[in-house]
């Protein structure tokens, strides 16, 4: 002992030695700065990883990261897949369209710019050859078109070559062209009045931007067409100038481009064509948004019951280090840290695997684009981000039970007097709610689709807080009356009243969260390939005149066209709005410039056409006095139009002015014939106009479409069954891939249960063990546990199950635009029981273990 | 000669103390009018009933908590001026902690709670100290325990040996052997003191133990609050 206490002695005198020299006088925690708290954060974790709330905290991260990374990247490069392969059917990577050609300064500043330029015309043209006659659709162009996307010929040995347009003398002619002209490769044929020879059979070509016309074509050298006087003053030529290069200076040149466009010219841009294509991809990218959104949010939830039974764990440890001198910022820097490390580890991993994963998804999903959209990189962005998100779920979620701790006095050491102390209301218990919305608003894309899931995810938490609150005021008022077992199980609710709440809450947000993946989703999803029948139009014909209009209907009637549905359309521009010309208008948004520089396509109809709904006003008077228009809610929102507004528009030689009697939302997925502007039929009736016509006719009747091809020469007839296939390829991908997110979802609703059923555990444990004790039966503690979940379970359901219907609803009609939503009531119901069932006996499991374990083991434990 | 300096010094001193918390049943006085002057190097048990105060005083007196009416003044430092970051760092460089419930953190081996006040001070090269404080209590082969692995009285163990370690001048003790049997109770207080003798550290113990209580220096009573 002797020897023992002359140590001690001498550690004491080097203490003092110390102290002399000075390290211990001064401010020594800022010396030891960061590192003493990464060391004490990593002590501390190379045992805690083990606790049961560290590893939900990181698992829950894993998820959100996981089902926010995979979403976001495979979103971002479908985004640019279907970028490319729209640039792909223009042919360029913008392009500019003018009914004259094109002041050389176009290709002059293109070139300045370091970009490519390839220059075409096109034009129907009567083709001779053989007595025999054919009006084609005419391409002329130079010998660089096209520069994005393929031009296909049929080579030797039946093979597809990709080849450029073809060199002077030469012309192809697609496989109806020769048919009906009864040539072949290597024939001549006569094209404006000029002999070239057939080089080959044209397979396909990039459009242009209009959809897939399958009028006869043929593509010629531009050269040839201008020396034949194809091209000039009085024709029909349609010219183009096509661009193509890197991605800045293509939009240097399109904003030059747009200062200097000409009356009669467009811009085409890869965001203007594929229009339903995009609409597809966008409601599919919001149903993969839905659900990674809710995987992110169910994580959160999670991660704040994990966090808040980590807090409790860690108070007597925060009190001890204050007790024992730690500065505030040591004490709570080190439990920051203890989180930070393995949740740094969880978003990188996380981030790694949705990466890997949205790669499977998008070769799983590649022939769904073009061939060379299916080569696009695979972005890291959106995983990084997901990453950056998953830290902002941590934070928001986990600090604001974690920041009382900062609180603790250090006295509670002896006592925890601090936990017991009355709550103030705490601004920091809004932090999970802001970042929730945050998270929501940027995610979701739509501020809609963040405002309903929020508004339904909030009425969820304030429906389950009342009903929990009222049902705990009433086991208050009436437990005496109860079964004694029965009695224990409920009083147990309200002898943890906040808890209870918690418990109810998270419960209640988890079940409405998975009940709207696992039963609204597939409902949306089903309405969505209703939306898409077998008999939805697959055709669209174009440019007929007034006089053939009745006769073109009649023929296709003949032919067994169904749905037939045709409407005038009149080309004009926007003049003025409300009496200000256009030019005159201060637009600041791009979107507005550029489509008041647009060609706008008008149309009139008495009334209102399909898949338009009214959403402001009303629809048009059976004979107004003054000229009326009801235009689309997305021309409304890009030029801030109300009822009243007064429209100015110039069609050929004719002014119109018309007011503004209402506003329509269209269905732009529908596939009918739509307009986002339309007149009223009594004073648009007399504008100079054509017909287009939509209609569905089975597969199989392409010889037969050929022979009213050749009857009508003038019309173009538009094929979109092959737009139509991938739609319906897409809705069904994306309930494919939908299954995947809504695994991470379920998991994510599984921790939330396991978090929200395991934070009153150790609660549980003791009040089980001292019951047992005193000598309470397995079989009454059993009782009353079933009497506590069942209780939770109810009231989580219900409200779950009230909170998905309300969302699913809204979500039909505002943000998927569906007309009709069958609200799967039958499912709902069901999937409500089996979730109480499934929260009874994961609770009852819970007890059972807590029976299974000797009392005093536990008694000594605590 | 060092020691009879200490000896005069006053360490520690009360000037009517009180302490009143507001409870369900409205203001509760828990401590009134305490005055207690402790000199450097002295030995003090408190006595009292259970719900007399004792950890209350012993609270106030090592600056976990502050007075509502009184002063309390640790090495000359009045700590109801003090912000609790300032009391922290008194704390710190003054101040050892002997727990009735050991109070050792569940994550950090023996030897690391035993490191933790030389960490927290900022001392460089801590371990060999750490270790030899361990050695000290006879625990010399269990410093990579962690405390789930030890018994109660070794657990207490660790706790006097964390408590001395970075040398301080005064140790706060409350109920030491209260949650162990008589023969570890006695084998602690044994240490207790022994290591209090070899440090010359001034004790303050709260205890419901007499045979503990009257091997200090000097007893008071605290009754309902006060001190008898």
């Amino acid at each position: 002992m002797k020897g023992l206490l002359n140590r001690l002695v001498r550690i004491r005198r080097a203490m003092v030695e110390v102290r002399g020299r000075g390290p211990l006088g001064g401010s020594p925690l800022a010396r030891a700065g960061i590192w003493m708290n990464l060391r004490h954060a990593l002590r501390s974790l190379r045992r805690e990883w083990q606790l049961p709330e560290l590893r939900t905290l990181m698992l829950a991260l894993l998820l959100a990261v996981l089902a926010l990374g995979t979403v976001g990247t495979l979103s971002t490069r479908v985004e640019r897949a279907v970028l490319m392969s729209a640039a792909e059917v223009i042919g360029g990577d913008m392009g500019v369209n003018a009914a004259t050609p094109l002041p050389d300064a176009y290709v002059t500043q293109a070139r300045a710019l370091g970009l490519q330029t390839s220059e075409l015309a096109n034009f129907p043209s009567v083709a001779f050859a053989r007595e025999r006659s054919q009006l084609l659709e005419v391409i002329a162009a130079d010998a660089h078109w096209p520069l994005r996307g393929k031009l296909v010929i049929l080579g030797p040995r039946g093979r597809d070559v990709i080849a450029h347009a073809p060199p002077a003398g030469m012309a192809y002619l697609d496989h109806r062209a020769l048919a009906a002209l009864g040539l072949r490769v290597g024939d001549d044929v006569q094209l404006g009045g000029r002999t070239l020879r057939i080089a080959a059979q044209l397979q396909r070509e990039p459009d242009g931007g209009g959809l897939f016309a399958l009028a006869p074509r043929a593509v010629m050298a531009l050269a040839d067409a201008q020396a034949a006087g194809l091209l000039g003053t009085g024709s029909r030529a349609h010219h183009r100038l096509l661009v193509a290069g890197d991605a800045a200076q293509v939009d240097a040149y399109r904003d030059w481009a747009k200062a200097h466009l000409p009356a009669d010219a467009d811009l085409i841009t890869p965001r203007e064509v594929q229009q339903r294509l995009r609409v597809a991809f966008d409601r599919a990218g919001a149903f993969l948004r839905l659900s990674a959104l809710l995987a992110a949010l169910l994580s959160g939830i999670a991660i704040a019951l994990a966090a808040r039974r980590y807090a409790r764990r860690k108070l007597d440890e925060i009190a001890l280090l204050r007790a024992l001198g730690a500065s505030r910022g040591f004490a709570f820097g080190g439990l920051l840290l203890t989180l930070l490390l393995p949740a740094l580890l969880a978003v990188a991993v996380g981030a790694c695997i949705a990466s890997g994963l949205a790669a499977a998804a998008f070769s799983f999903a590649r022939d769904l684009l073009p061939p060379s959209a299916q080569h696009t990189a695979l972005p890291i962005g959106p995983a990084i981000a997901a990453a950056g998100i998953g830290l902002a779920v941590l934070v928001g979620f986990a600090l604001p039970p974690l920041a009382r701790l900062a609180q603790v006095p250090p006295i509670a050491v002896f006592r925890r007097i601090w936990t017991r102390a009355p709550r103030r209301f705490d601004l920091l218990y809004l932090l999970p709610l802001g970042v929730a919305l945050g998270l929501i608003a940027l995610e979701s894309g739509s501020w809609k689709l963040a405002g309903i899931l929020a508004a339904s995810l909030l009425g969820a938490a304030l429906v389950s807080v009342a009903l929990a609150a009222t049902l705990l005021w009433l086991i208050r008022r009436y437990a005496a009356r109860l079964h004694p077992a029965l009695r224990l199980g409920a009083s147990a609710l309200t002898r943890r009243r906040a808890l209870s709440l918690v418990q109810a809450c998270a419960i209640a947000l988890g079940l409405t969260a998975l009940l709207m993946l696992a039963v609204i989703a597939p409902a949306l999803l089903d309405n969505w390939r209703r939306e898409l029948p077998p008999d939805a139009p697959n055709w669209f014909v174009v440019n007929v005149q007034d006089a053939q209009q009745a006769q073109v209907l009649a023929s296709l009637r003949q032919l067994g066209a169904t749905r037939l549905n045709a409407l005038p359309v009149a080309v004009g521009k926007l003049s003025a709005i409300n009496g200000v010309p256009v030019d005159k208008l201060k637009l600041h948004d791009r979107e507005a410039r550029d489509t008041a520089d647009r060609q706008v396509r008008l149309s009139w109809s008495t009334t209102l056409p399909k898949a338009n709904k009214l959403i402001a006003g009303q629809w048009f008077a059976a004979s107004p006095s003054q000229p009326e228009v009801s235009v689309d809610k997305l021309w409304a929102d890009t030029f801030d139009l109300h009822p009243g507004d007064t429209l100015g528009f110039v069609v050929g030689e004719r002014d119109l002015t018309a007011r503004v009697t209402s506003i329509r939302e269209v269905d732009w997925s529908s596939f009918n014939v739509n307009f986002f502007v339309l007149l009223d039929a009594a004073h648009a009736h007399t504008l100079p106009h054509e017909w287009i016509a939509s209609f569905h006719l089975p597969r199989g009747h392409t010889n037969a479409l050929a022979a009213f091809s050749r009857d009508y020469p003038n019309l173009s007839l538009i094929d979109v069954d092959e737009l139509l296939d991938r739609v319906r390829e897409i809705v069904a991908q994306v309930t494919g891939a939908a299954r995947w997110v809504l695994g991470f979802s379920l998991l994510a609703g599984a921790l939330v249960l396991a978090a929200a059923l395991t934070s009153s555990a150790a609660e549980r444990r003791q009040e089980a063990a001292l019951l047992r004790t005193l000598g309470a039966r397995r079989s009454q503690l059993l009782l009353s546990a079933l009497c506590e979940f069942a209780l939770l379970g109810l009231i989580a359901s219900a409200t779950a199950l009230l909170g998905a219907a309300a969302a699913g609803a809204w979500l039909a009609s505002g943000v998927f635009r569906m007309h009709e939503f069958i609200e799967p009531w039958g499912s709902l119901v069901i999937a409500a029981m089996i979730a109480a069932a499934i929260v009874t006996a994961l609770g009852l499991t819970g007890t059972r273990r807590v029976l299974r374990t000797s009392p005093l083991l536990i008694l000594r434990r605590a | 000669m060092q020691d009879g300096i200490h000896d005069r010094i006053q360490l520690l001193s009360a000037r009517k103390v009180g302490k009143q918390v507001e409870g369900p049943g409205g203001r509760l006085d828990i401590l009134h009018d305490v005055s207690l002057d402790v000199n450097a190097g002295e030995t003090i048990a408190v006595t009292g009933a259970s719900g007399s105060g004792k950890t209350t005083l012993l609270g106030l007196l090592a600056g976990l908590d502050v007075p509502s009416t009184g002063s309390i003044r640790l090495d000359g430092q009045p700590l109801e001026a003090l912000e609790e970051e300032a009391r922290a760092a008194l704390r710190r460089r003054l101040v050892g902690f002997v727990f009735q419930s050991f109070h050792l953190l569940p994550a950090l081996t023996a030897e690391e709670n035993v490191l933790l006040p030389l960490e927290l001070q900022g001392v460089g090269h801590a371990l060999p100290r750490a270790r030899e404080a361990l050695a000290a209590v006879g625990l010399n082969k269990r410093g990579a325990h962690y405390p789930h692995q030890l018994s109660g009285g070794e657990q207490q163990r660790v706790a006097i040996a964390r408590a001395f370690v970075h040398a301080p001048r005064i140790l706060f003790a409350d109920e030491p052997t209260g949650n162990l049997d008589r023969r570890t109770g006695a084998v602690v207080g044994d240490l207790l003191f022994d290591l209090n003798r070899a440090h010359q550290t001034t004790l303050v113990l709260v205890t419901h133990d007499v045979a503990l209580a009257e091997r200090c220096l000097r007893t008071h009573e605290l009754i309902d609050g006060q001190l008898a």
